[in-house]
């Protein structure tokens, strides 16, 4: 276990594990927390995973972690690692088995008083039209040769199926499409896995959630985002689906062969890459895409069961129930971008697993509507808790390549979690505070207790106080869809 | 001896497995990853049969390889295994009969394998090894 006097405090919510703590360290390790986060922090394995990301070839600056920071494999969860181009290095197991894992956030013109009658009913309408739990099928069937298109164009493939509006794809990160997927380089048994779940949810700690917009902290940054309080919003939480998770496998496992040629000498083989200059890392690097693609593509057709639910519950009984889209981004992910290092511009491999995209006001990469005041950043609580929108700044361009929390992070084992917890209990607790809960299994829910997590808001306080990331509104839950 | 225990990971689902020789060691997997993936399930067939031949570059790779192909056919088929013959094992090429059968629930999703920290040891008993799952 890790002691106070391994790290030191660089600033109020920041600490640095020296480059000197570990011969192999190739640069130092920072991490952001408060005193009450550090204390999870240095109980499980989090800092010995981010110390060895620290050892990865080409890697600049530090080794990040967010504070919800926690033990995952290879890398730790909110852990962020650029490395210089062109041969730094990308790894399947830095972005993790999920890819693209990540939220998008739709909003309604409804307050809570005018859906509070329907809302039990929608619930249940959403759970029986988004497809969740383990090995659950979608209901959307592929043409032969369809599936390559999905991973080619992501969420524009679902808009030209009607899934979709081009506003959502606006209000997407990259446009939902990742430019430079190719389907040749995804094995058929991703393909096969992929080819019957788009537009489902999956299990675990994934989720669909309705949400009322509790407390806006930045009115001119909500009202630019379209929230204000008292409004319905949603919130999907779900990525790449078996795609994802057989295109890590495949690679990791291909990368395990090139340890010798590449000269790699790991601290731990889930850390395995290539550099992003040779033919192995743009194979991973187009294969990477297209499972981004296909989670973009989930997410949008899963917007259109949720738009389905809305009118099928509440056409004709409110004033209006359109839902449009707010933003979509990615919290697992490895993406070339260009940052400022050492006063000069450099395209750098970021690698966030766990961890979300947080440009600041001004990046170009953002769209129109949200340039001048920084990407939507989505924050979704542990089961029962707030939420956070929160938006990019320039702190984050400067301290932690554009980067910010993804989420409350996990304190608690889920093997702790179920023998603690009684999930019928815990689903009655919910019930109890006015949120509505639909889950396909009650053991997983009580492993997706609020114990089993970090205080989000926390987490929140510190990304903030830190700046890198501001507070723009609080979303509390009144009904959760989980598998 | 051979078996497996659940040990604690915060993120994710971690087993302890043991065996006397490979062999065992790869039972032991194989039995500690259905338990996981379907703890609550009662009646699983074995009805289906299915030959298993793979190769690796060490008995490491060789373990992901084998744990991946049965969460592989759960998640794509629904199915579920329960009885293992192992034929042959080498630290690089494994071969055997697995049986098993369709089931409509699973106690819990496997997304993957991972090599996380995987190293099988020697010790006084036999051989040791802690696979981390992502779930």
């Amino acid at each position: 276990m890790f002691q106070r006097h391994d790290f030191k405090q660089i600033d109020r919510h920041l600490f640095e594990v020296p480059a000197g703590y570990r011969k192999d360290m190739r640069v130092p390790a920072r991490f952001y927390a408060d005193e009450e986060l550090l204390k999870g922090i240095i109980t499980d394995n989090s800092l010995q995973q981010l110390i060895n990301t620290a050892t990865l070839p080409g890697i600049v600056k530090y080794a990040l972690a967010m504070p919800d920071i926690h033990q995952g494999y290879g890398f730790p969860i909110g852990g962020v690692v650029a490395t210089e181009l062109p041969d730094g290095i990308i790894s399947p197991g830095g972005v993790g088995y999920d890819i693209n894992c990540g939220v998008r956030l739709l909003a309604t013109h409804l307050d809570l008083e005018e859906l509070r009658p329907y809302l039990d009913e929608l619930a249940t309408i959403l759970y029986t039209n988004c497809p969740s739990g383990v090995g659950k099928g979608g209901n959307i069937k592929l043409k032969a040769g369809e599936l390559d298109r999905v991973i080619s164009q992501g969420a524009r493939w679902a808009v030209k199926r009607g899934y979709g509006t081009e506003a959502d794809l606006e209000r997407t990160e990259e446009n939902g499409c990742l430019a430079g997927a190719d389907p040749a380089k995804v094995s058929q048994r991703a393909k096969d896995r992929g080819k019957g779940q788009v537009g489902t949810l999956g299990a675990g700690n994934h989720f669909i959630e309705i949400d009322v917009v509790q407390k806006v902290f930045n009115e001119t940054a909500a009202q630019r985002i379209g929230l204000c309080e008292g409004q319905i919003a949603v919130q999907i939480h779900c990525g790449s689906r078996g795609l994802g998770h057989q295109v890590c496998g495949d690679y990791v496992k291909q990368f395990q062969k090139m340890i010798p040629r590449y000269g790699l000498n790991l601290p731990d083989r889930e850390l395995v890459c290539a550099p992003l200059s040779s033919t192995d890392g743009q194979d991973y690097l187009a294969a990477m895409k297209a499972a981004a693609n296909y989670a973009f593509a989930n997410r949008q057709v899963l917007t259109f069961h949720i738009r389905n639910s809305f009118e099928q519950v509440l056409a004709g009984k409110v004033s209006n129930h359109h839902v449009f889209q707010i933003y979509d981004i990615a919290h697992n992910m490895a993406k070339v971008e260009r940052h400022r290092i050492a006063g000069k511009k450099v395209q750098l491999c970021v690698h966030r697993k766990g961890a979300t995209r947080a440009f600041g006001p001004g990046s170009p990469e953002l769209p129109p509507v949200y340039r001048d005041i920084g990407q939507p950043v989505l924050v979704p609580g542990s089961m029962g808790t707030a939420s956070w929108v929160l938006v990019g700044t320039e702190g984050s361009m400067a301290q932690t390549f554009g980067s910010t929390c993804h989420g409350a992070g996990r304190t608690m084992s889920r093997k702790k979690a179920k023998k603690t917890i009684h999930g019928a209990t815990l689903r009655e607790e919910l019930e109890d505070r006015g949120i509505h809960v639909r889950a396909g299994s009650m053991s997983g829910l009580a492993e997706e207790a609020p114990k089993a997590y970090k205080d989000v808001d926390r987490v929140v306080e510190v990304v903030h106080s830190a700046g890198i990331a501001k507070r723009v509104a609080q979303l509390k839950p009144v009904a959760v869809i989980k598998g | 001896m051979m078996g497996f225990e659940e040990v604690e990971h915060t993120a994710d689902k971690a087993l302890r497995i043991f065996g006397s020789n490979l062999t065992e060691l790869f039972l032991s997997a194989a039995a500690g990853l259905t338990h996981l993936m379907a703890a609550g399930v009662s009646d699983i067939s074995t009805e289906i049969e299915k030959t298993i031949e793979m190769d690796a570059i060490d008995a490491e790779s060789l373990l992901v390889e084998w744990l991946s192909e049965l969460a592989y056919w759960a998640e794509s088929e629904m199915l579920l295994f329960k009885k293992f013959r192992i034929q042959k094992a080498t630290a690089t090429h494994l071969q055997a009969k697995i049986f098993g059968g369709k089931t409509s629930m699973f106690e819990k999703h496997i997304k993957a394998v991972t090599y996380h920290n995987l190293k099988i040891i020697k010790t006084s008993k036999g051989l040791e090894a802690t696979i981390v799952f992502d779930v």
